[in-house]
Order: structure tokens, then C-alpha cells, then sequence
């Protein structure tokens, strides 16, 4: 294509250094929120504004900035369940039902403690809490070892089955909290009984201690794959399954592994949100929102390509974004979902950047053609 | 009991519809596991326009319409920037889910027009569905066209080779499957159940693309799929017209689900494919980059 001057071409990448394919998923976000700004326009608000309420609600404002960080610990555990699997080459979409899984086995152990019902009981948190999140893991566990299994013994398409049971696992949920299941609240609107005062997790400055593991497990990957053999196996995979096949690398381990990985940490995040978050504690009605916030965690994965360390300040832009995205929608009368559009904006954008980490369009000055006659 | 027969087979019409643009396009190679989003997008777009409009041909068109647009945009994502499927198809999907919830909210409810009648005691979709059915079974299986999408979707260097237009050819599928999409979106929206809410399908174009997997890539196990699926569908959302009192209703919402899983487990097993053999086309899902 010509411009005045100057010829744009395509070229093929040879390579891809770290810093090129960090510089192109910073334009991609900034490309998102550009065009993000339209649906501002077409609902009537400036787009500035917004994105400054945005961001001074997320980040810089006392009520909104905990509930930034609530949702950063959340996408960065979701992040984390999928960017170990696609380090590995397999799309685990299934935080959802992970979660929902992590949620349900922590209040079943609060159940087997007869906790239902009994408000402002006194238990041993010490031993309840930790058996909570061990429960929520294992329990997320279960539902991820289905999927890795399904993929490596099998050969089953990953994303068709963790889609299968995101929608299990939402229905459970369903039948669990409502029409008189078992964890149903005794007042009956469709919720599930409340966490007694006594099981609230212990909160630093208003932050949940889950924060703790959510960094932690992030730098814990970023370890793993940096320096374990465990760690190489999961690369050699995805880059190349059958040749990681000769060199001795079960084709079928490594997808169980990966995805009994991956939704642990699900599991934790489903905890977090449903049994840590001041002023939550209960499985809602409306937790669809939640398992549907997951999502953010694949696109903060494909953003941060991988790389668990880079989750972090993604994560927290998009904790952020989300949060202060229902806020506006709330103060500037917006319609309702502008926290969905933005995750349709940005993912098909994140698609169309993809393209660049193969290509690269190089402006060069054409000198002025002279007639050759 | 005969409403219920109905019901179920107005459900295996919008399977079989997005499932065959579905299978159309992997016959080609190209694999769009966006196929909900695809239809979301009918879904709404077709809801809007025939209730702004008043006119269902209009809605159906703008399904269609749509449909194609998702289907064109995918094509150009994974054939001419020879990018990764699976990444295309999610976007579409994430896309679909996420601007449909923002465009469709204010329109939640019903659609408020008269009901599209129906054709010797079925919904004229039903017909349809069928008819497409044959339609493409014979075009992939008899004409050189379909032998030209086979071909593609086997081994594109050799089809290029032979002189067919790999790229064209993948667009081509693409872009009608999208239109299927779209339609079968629309057929829900505005025939199955026209009320407008919140990521109403739940999963729909997702059985759609497990669907094709357990086709084998064949139109007519695909039509006795969506069949078996429709019913099941059906029966998950009124269990008490079939086993009343029978475990909670969220129970019955888990078992499509339940039975697709475990169907695919069956097929994916050795036995089974060797005594049945895979028609999955050879370059299935893989980029076809001229050099």
C-alpha cells in the first residue's frame, strides 16, 4: 500500500523479542479503549470524562479502590488458571464452573460444620478457614482433572468439555442455592446461607489475605516455568506436542497436570470472592456475574502472553477497568453491561493484534519514481 | 405430549442449523468455535430489527446478515492473517457475549408480535432445517463444489495444486456458515422462545459445535444428533410433562449437558473409532499459508 511518499509493507517476523510483544499488547490495549470510546459517544457521554471517573473510582477513590483490589485478586487467580494450560497449548475456558466448583466445596465444608443457619455462632476459624480452601481447590480439582483427562487420554476437544461444565457447574450452583437445595439461606430468596461472623477471612487494611496467594502463586508460576523440569515439560509441550511426545514427555500427564493445576487456583478464586470479600459472603443470586468476570481472566492471559508476573499490573488495570466501568454506568446513566462491552471490545481486538506478532508493516520512504522509459 | 413433541423439534431445528454452518465450515478446514457468539449476535440483531421494524423477514435477514459479517471476519482472521482458530473463534464468542448483553439490554422482554404460524403442525423452520439437510449433504458429496471443500479441508497444498482457490474456498464456507449461525440465532430469538435477556442461549451454540464433532462430519447423523439433542433440550427445560417430580428442574438443566460429555467420551474411545472410523477433516483448524 502506498501513502504519498512512503510504501507500507509486511513483513514476516523472524523473531519476537519480549519487549516487542509487551509494546504490542500495551497498543492493543490502548486500541481497545479507543475504540471502547465510541460506545461512550453513542451513549451520549465524553469519553474523557469517563475514563477519568474510571480510573479516579478505581484507583484513587477509599470505597472504590478496595473493591478494585477484591476484583484484582479474583482476575489474578483466574488469569493464573489460564495461563498455566495455555502455556501448554490448551485453552482451559472452564474458570467459570472451576470456580462455581471452589465456591460450592468451601461452603459444603462450612455445611458439614453445621454452620447453616447459625449466624453469629462461634467456630475455630483456624481450622476452618484453611479447611475451606483446601476444599475449594480439591473440589476445583476434580472438575479440571475431568477436562485435562478428557484431552490427554482422549483426545477430546478441551474447550467443548470445560464449556460443558461451566454449564453443569452453573446449574448446580442453581440447585444447590435455590428451591429448597441444601445450602439454600432459611430466609429463601434464592442465595445461600451466610458465612457466621466468626469465618470472615482475616483482612489486612480492608484487603483479604487471599491477596497473599494470589501474588504468591503468580511469582510460584513464574518460577516454575522459568526454571523446573516440570516447568520445560509444559513448554515443550505446547510448542510441540509430538516432539515433546520423543523426548519422553507424557502426551498424557501434562494435560491432567496443567488443568488439575489451573483450576486449583479457580478453586481459590471462587473462595475468595464467595467466602473472603467483605460484604459478599454468601453465594448471591445474581453470581452468574462472577462466574462471567472470569472470562476477564483469559483476556489478561492472552494480554500478558503467558507470563504470569505480567498478570499482575494486567489484572489489576482490569480489575479496575470493571469496577470502575459498573460505577460510571451507575453515575453517568449509561446503559447496563458496559463492563461486558468492554470485554467484547478488547478481546476481538486482542484477536486482530494477534496478526502482529507474526508481521510487522515497516514505513519506508520510496525515493520519486523517474519514468523508465 | 404432542405440544411437547413440537416444542422439542422446533429445539433440534436451531441445532441443526447452527450445527450444519458449523460443519460446513470445518469441512473447509476452518473451525469457529464461536459459533455461540455467532448466534447471540443473530439472536439480538433480529430481535431488535423486528421489533423496531415490525417486520420478522427483516429480523431474519439481519440475523443472517450478521451472521455472515462474524463469519467473513473470522475468515480474515485465520485465512488471509493465517492466524490461530481457536483465538479467532474465542473472540468471536467473547465478543458476541459481551456486546450483545450491552446492545441487547434495554430490549429485555418479550418481542410482542404475533406468532410466526406454523406449517402442518410444525414451525416452518422445521422444513427448513431438513431441507438444508439434503441441501448440503448433496452439494458436499455430489458436486465439484463439495469436492472442492472437501479437498480443502483435507490437504490444502494439494487442492492448491490442482488449481482450486484454497483461500476463496475457505471464505466461502466461512461466510455461509456464519449465515447459518446467524439464522439459527434468529430462528431462537424470534420463533422458539422471543423474549429478549440476559446470555439467553446457556450453552446452545456450544452443543451445536459438540454436535458436529459427533456428526462425524455426516449431515444426516448430524440432523439425528440434533434430533436426539432437540428432545433432550426439550425435556430439561419441562421434565414434569415427561417424569413429573423427578429431581429438582436445575437438575434436568445439567443433563444435556451430562449426555454430551459422555457421548463424546464414547466416541472418542479406540473401539469406537476404529470399528467407525474419524472423517475429521485432515487440516482441520489449521492455517493454510501460501508460500
Amino acid at each position: 500500500m502506498r501513502i504519498a511518499d512512503y510504501e507500507l509493507t509486511l513483513k514476516k517476523r523472524e523473531t519476537l523479542f519480549g519487549w516487542q510483544a509487551a509494546i504490542i499488547s500495551i497498543l492493543a490495549v490502548i486500541f481497545a479503549l479507543l475504540l471502547f470510546s465510541l460506545i461512550f459517544i453513542q451513549a451520549g457521554a465524553n469519553p474523557l470524562d469517563a475514563y477519568k471517573e474510571i480510573f479516579d473510582y478505581a484507583f484513587f477513590n477509599p470505597f472504590g479502590l478496595p473493591l478494585t483490589i477484591n476484583r484484582f485478586i479474583f482476575l489474578l487467580l483466574c488469569t493464573s488458571a489460564f495461563i498455566i494450560p495455555i502455556r501448554a497449548g490448551l485453552w482451559n475456558i472452564g474458570m467459570t464452573g472451576q470456580l462455581y466448583a471452589g465456591a460450592l466445596s468451601a461452603f459444603a465444608v462450612m455445611f458439614a460444620f453445621g454452620v447453616k443457619g447459625a449466624k453469629f455462632a462461634e467456630y475455630p476459624a483456624l481450622i476452618i478457614i484453611p479447611l475451606m480452601m483446601i476444599a475449594a481447590a480439591l473440589g476445583a480439582m476434580v472438575i479440571g482433572a475431568i477436562a485435562g483427562y478428557l484431552r490427554g487420554k482422549f483426545n477430546l476437544n478441551e474447550i467443548v468439555v470445560t464449556m460443558m461444565l461451566n454449564f453443569i457447574m452453573f446449574w448446580l450452583v442453581s440447585f444447590m442455592i435455590k428451591d429448597g437445595g441444601p445450602f439454600m439461606n432459611p430466609g429463601g430468596r434464592g442465595e445461600s446461607f451466610e458465612l457466621p461472623t466468626s469465618l470472615y477471612a482475616p483482612l489486612f487494611k480492608g484487603v483479604p489475605f487471599t491477596l497473599i496467594f494470589a501474588l504468591g502463586f503468580a511469582f510460584l508460576l513464574y518460577w516454575v516455568f522459568a526454571k523446573t523440569k516440570i516447568g520445560y515439560q509444559i513448554r515443550a509441550y505446547g510448542q510441540n506436542p509430538a516432539a515433546a511426545a520423543y523426548a519422553g514427555i507424557s502426551a498424557v500427564r501434562i494435560p491432567l497436570l496443567v488443568f488439575i493445576m489451573g483450576s486449583a487456583l479457580a478453586g481459590l478464586a471462587g473462595y475468595h470472592y464467595f467466602a473472603a470479600v467483605p460484604g459478599v459472603y454468601k453465594i448471591a443470586r445474581s453470581y452468574a456475574v462472577l462466574g462471567d468476570l472470569a472470562f476477564y481472566g483469559i483476556i489478561c492471559g492472552l494480554i500478558s502472553l503467558g507470563n504470569p508476573i505480567a498478570a499482575i499490573p494486567v489484572a489489576l488495570l482490569f480489575g479496575g477497568l470493571t469496577n470502575g466501568g459498573r460505577y460510571v454506568q451507575g453515575k453517568m446513566q449509561l446503559g447496563f453491561g458496559i463492563d461486558y462491552a468492554l470485554l467484547g471490545v478488547l478481546m476481538i481486538t486482542l484477536v486482530a493484534f494477534q496478526f502482529f506478532y507474526r508481521y510487522r508493516i515497516s514505513l519506508v520512504k520510496k525515493r520519486k519514481e523517474s519514468l523508465d522509459v | 405430549m404432542f405440544e411437547f413433541f413440537v416444542r422439542s423439534l422446533d429445539a433440534s431445528t436451531i441445532f441443526t442449523i447452527a450445527a450444519l454452518g458449523e460443519l460446513i465450515g470445518q469441512r473447509s478446514g476452518v473451525i469457529n468455535v464461536g459459533v455461540e457468539g455467532a448466534m447471540l449476535f443473530g439472536a439480538t440483531l433480529g430481535f431488535i430489527t423486528a421489533q423496531t421494524t415490525g417486520s420478522y423477514l427483516l429480523g431474519f435477514l439481519v440475523g443472517i446478515a450478521i451472521g455472515a459479517l462474524l463469519g467473513l471476519l473470522h475468515g480474515f482472521f485465520s485465512i488471509t492473517l493465517g492466524g490461530d482458530q481457536v483465538v479467532s473463534g474465542m473472540g468471536i464468542w467473547i465478543m458476541g457475549f459481551g456486546l450483545t448483553t450491552y446492545i441487547g439490554n434495554p430490549f429485555t422482554g418479550p418481542l410482542g408480535m404475533d406468532r410466526i404460524p406454523a406449517l402442518w403442525g410444525l414451525s416452518p423452520f422445521f422444513y427448513v432445517g431438513v431441507a438444508l439437510v439434503i441441501i448440503i449433504w448433496f452439494v458436499l458429496s455430489k458436486t465439484s463444489l463439495g469436492l472442492q471443500i472437501r479437498s480443502v479441508g483435507e490437504n490444502p497444498s494439494v487442492a492448491e495444486v490442482s488449481g482450486i482457490n484454497v483461500s476463496k474456498t475457505r471464505y466461502l464456507c466461512s461466510i455461509a456458515g456464519g449465515m447459518l449461525m446467524g439464522l439459527a440465532g434468529a430462528v431462537y430469538s424470534l420463533n422458539y422462545n422471543p423474549v429478549w435477556n440476559y446470555n439467553f442461549l446457556m450453552g446452545w451454540g456450544f452443543i451445536a459445535l459438540a454436535l458436529v464433532f459427533f456428526s462425524m462430519w455426516n449431515p444426516y447423523i448430524l440432523l439425528a444428533g440434533s434430533l436426539l439433542f432437540g428432545t433432550l433440550w426439550q425435556l430439561s427445560l419441562n421434565p414434569q410433562l415427561v417424569l413429573p417430580g423427578l429431581f429438582s428442574r436445575y437438575v434436568w438443566r445439567m443433563v444435556p449437558f451430562t449426555i454430551t460429555l459422555i457421548v463424546l467420551f464414547i466416541m472418542s474411545m479406540k473401539w469406537f473409532r476404529t470399528r467407525w472410523g474419524a472423517a475429521k477433516p485432515e487440516a482441520l483448524g489449521l492455517p493454510y499459508i501460501k508460500e
